[in-house]
């Protein structure tokens, strides 16, 4: 494993630093008060993005042209240069991250299960839009008001009639779900079935029988869009069937797409919940550091250097999982273990950073002021260990994995 | 051991596998094996070049010699700085006073002592000096009863008008500090073995052991606390491989290679004490009783924690370089606050 950063995964570091600091933070308040991230910022980005475009980054961000998957022989950058990406953007403002444009989190099922085709017409349709300077984003509908960390107790229906598909249900808890030019949606066949019965559908904004119930109200990324949907009798053209038809048949597809997208996403969410711990940890280092020169060097000046120092080697430990995840996807190998590892690691240490620098800080760490994000960290850290899967729910992962012959708990 | 001195010249990367790989067979083992272990560690970091060739030739001609070095003291001096003093004598030095918690004191040829030349330069004005075990004034105390690394031979010297010679070292603090930092990192790397041998013995037994008709180990009790230790034993790997990295390929870089080095053995010798008390937790009565190895590795594991500057300390020089205070003497793992083996 390589600890040192791609000449170009330093750059995108770099570009994003001084974007973060200068233009992205001092933003981060207005849009966290207004959920809104304007609408110009968005389009400069997507300009932007489009020319630093490499292979690299290209490949990270899940463009629509094939390529071969990775092997250990010949390995590619695109999940480390996608974590570099992730940790950056969410050290800046971690709900903008989640409003840019693109396919977010419904990119990795098409990526996994798609058809030349469907990443061909989904992936082009926004890329298509994006250069018209026109935004549009993707996104994932799998949770549901009764199935949240249980996966497979997903209860909206789908039904085969003639060249179409029916959908009737509700998803909830979903990321750009009302401004998606499209929505991976899971539904199935029969709750009877289980796994067996999943079926992943790409579903189009507009659909008849497609509406959007609730924006949800947070504790924290206020700024990102948290929708409710609603399917009533929504019919879906059957090429909107993830994989087509004969992906299905007696196997679980359905729900290891489900799965193989926590494999891509979960490093991910680790990388962005680093990038919130850093920030809280760097804003806490130095309030401390700004203080020594005045203080005595008493021994609660060390004690609170003692918690710095733990909160940074925690956070730093977490890194190396999510590199770990990163790497094996890098090089093809099975990542599912690590990417939970990794995912529980990073939100408890990230969660713990944010709640440690508001104590290290003391008064000042609570208020809210246009240099003062701690305490908006502070919220937005906290879904970073439930969304995803929730701390508990990678740790069942793991243990499946420890005791193969282990069901259930 | 460098190319120099007639050494294989490998690679940070390559000792740490190693060292993780005999720790988990049995973690006393690199403590009680021949060479010159510490002391190859202190030649590279204080010695000049000629010194650490001369020195460490002298290993690779006869690999059953062993090296160390002598560091804490048994009581805390009155002022800042060591008991133990070091006076000029023409081109020799002459060495007096009392080294404690020495690893392999009576078994090495060969010693690295710390003494003070400058009382009132305070824990910048001491030297490292070379002490070759036959030399007069040197006697050897008994070898101490501890908790853990039973196989490890632990004790102490007392010196008595011994003659000795200097270390050649521009800045003895700096060079000082970057010993520790390779002293961490090789017990680091041998605590992540420890972890992971503790570790995969309860993994197995809570696969085996079965209570109310099924393994232990399909209690989410027990499973989540198996995966809080693996998580332990993993990003402690990590971090350890990381400062490896970081000695081979930026290794002028004192901050990188400090603030590293410190960050993988807090990390790993925390993590270690967790896997070992875990072990015993998980074996119940049965990791009680000396029948099962699992009572070994929670004794070893704090005795390991021992060996290395402590948490505390390692913590401090991590947040001393983070907040941009000075890399001086007060960073160093003193005996004056905290004894350590070395």
């Amino acid at each position: 494993m390589d600890f040192s950063l791609t000449k170009t995964q330093q750059q995108m570091a770099e570009a994003l630093s001084n974007l973060g600091k200068y233009v992205i933070r001092p933003m981060s308040l207005e849009m966290d008060r207004t959920h809104v991230v304007p609408e110009a910022f968005m389009k400069q980005f997507v300009a932007l993005a489009g020319s630093l475009r490499s292979d690299e980054v290209n490949a990270a961000l899940g463009e629509s042209v094939e390529r071969p998957a990775p092997t250990r022989d010949k390995p590619t950058q695109a999940n480390r240069t996608a974590l570099v990406g992730a940790e950056w953007m969410a050290w800046a403002d971690a709900s903008l991250l989640l409003c840019l444009p693109g396919p977010g989190l419904g990119g990795p099922p098409i990526r996994a299960t798609g058809t030349r085709e469907q990443k061909k017409k989904w992936f082009g349709m926004l890329e298509e839009k994006n250069a018209a300077g026109e935004l549009a984003w993707g996104a994932y509908g799998l949770t549901e008001p009764g199935a949240g960390s249980d996966v497979s107790g997903i209860r909206a229906s789908c039904r085969k009639d003639g060249d179409s598909w029916v959908i009737n249900g509700r998803k909830c808890y979903i990321t750009n779900g009302a401004r998606a030019s499209w929505t991976v949606v899971f539904a199935t066949v029969d709750p009877e079935l289980g796994r067996g019965g999943h079926r992943a559908f790409v579903v189009e904004k507009g659909t008849p029988g497609f509406s959007v119930g609730k924006i949800e109200d947070k504790l924290g990324l206020r700024a990102s869009e948290t929708a409710e949907l609603v399917f009533d009798d929504c019919r879906v053209p059957a090429e909107n069937l993830l994989g087509g038809e004969d992906a299905y048949g007696s196997r679980s597809t359905g729900f290891q797409t489900a799965m193989k997208t926590f494999d891509a996403t979960r490093p991910l969410v680790a990388a962005m919940a680093l990038g919130i711990g850093r920030a809280a940890h760097e804003y806490a280092r130095d309030f401390v550091k700004d203080r020594y020169v005045l203080s005595r060097p008493i021994a609660r000046y060390h004690v609170l250097a003692d918690r710095l120092a733990r909160m940074h080697r925690k956070l730093e430990g977490a890194r190396m999982l999510v590199w770990k995840a990163a790497y094996l996807a890098d090089t093809g190998q099975p990542n599912a273990k690590e990417a939970s590892m990794c995912k529980a690691a990073a939100a408890q240490a990230a969660v713990s950073a944010c709640f440690e620098a508001i104590e290290i800080c003391g008064a000042e760490g609570s208020i809210q002021g246009e240099h003062q994000l701690l305490e908006k960290w502070f919220r937005d850290i906290k879904v970073y260990d439930i969304f995803e899967g929730t701390g508990q729910i990678q740790r069942v992962v793991v243990s499946k994995r420890l005791f193969p012959d282990l069901r259930a708990f | 051991m460098p190319e120099s001195a007639g050494g294989a010249g490998a690679s940070v990367r390559t000792q740490v596998l190693v060292e993780e790989e005999l720790a988990a067979g049995d973690a006393a083992v690199p403590f009680a094996m021949a060479g010159p272990k510490a002391l190859g560690l202190a030649l590279l970091e204080l010695g000049s070049a000629t010194q650490r060739d001369r020195i460490l030739r002298t290993f690779v001609d006869d690999p059953t010699r062993v090296g160390a070095v002598a560091w804490s003291e048994p009581r805390p001096s009155a002022e800042p700085g060591f008991s133990t003093t070091a006076r000029q004598d023409g081109d020799a030095w002459i060495l007096d006073g009392e080294k404690a918690y020495v690893i392999d004191a009576g078994r090495a040829s060969t010693y690295v002592v710390f003494a003070q030349i400058d009382r009132s330069a305070g824990w910048s004005g001491f030297g490292a000096f070379l002490v070759d075990a036959a030399t007069a004034g040197l006697t050897v105390g008994a070898r101490a009863v501890t908790l853990g690394l039973d196989a490890a031979h632990f004790g102490s010297l007392k010196l008595a008008g011994v003659r000795a010679e200097r270390l050649e070292t521009a800045d003895v603090v700096r060079a000082t500090l970057r010993f520790f930092a390779r002293v961490s990192l090789t017990v680091a790397a041998r605590a992540v073995g420890l972890a992971r041998a503790a570790f995969d013995t309860t993994h197995a037994f809570t696969a085996e052991r079965k209570a109310f008709g099924k393994p232990i180990g399909h209690f989410q009790a027990v499973a989540f606390n198996l995966v809080d230790r693996l998580v332990d034993v993993d990003s402690a790997r990590g971090l350890v491989w990381r400062a490896a990295w970081t000695l081979d390929t930026h290794g002028d870089d004192d901050a990188a290679v400090l603030s590293h080095c410190s960050e993988a053995a807090a990390e790993a010798l925390e993590a270690v004490q967790r896997c070992g008390a875990d072990a015993v937790q998980l074996h119940g009565g049965a990791g009680f009783v000396r029948d099962y190895v699992v009572e070994k590795y929670m004794r070893d594991s704090k005795q390991l924690a021992l060996c290395a500057p402590t948490v505390a300390t390692n913590d401090a020089l991590f947040a001393a370089i983070s907040l941009g205070q000075p890399l001086d003497g007060a960073l160093l793992p003193t005996p004056d606050i905290q004894p350590i083996f070395t």
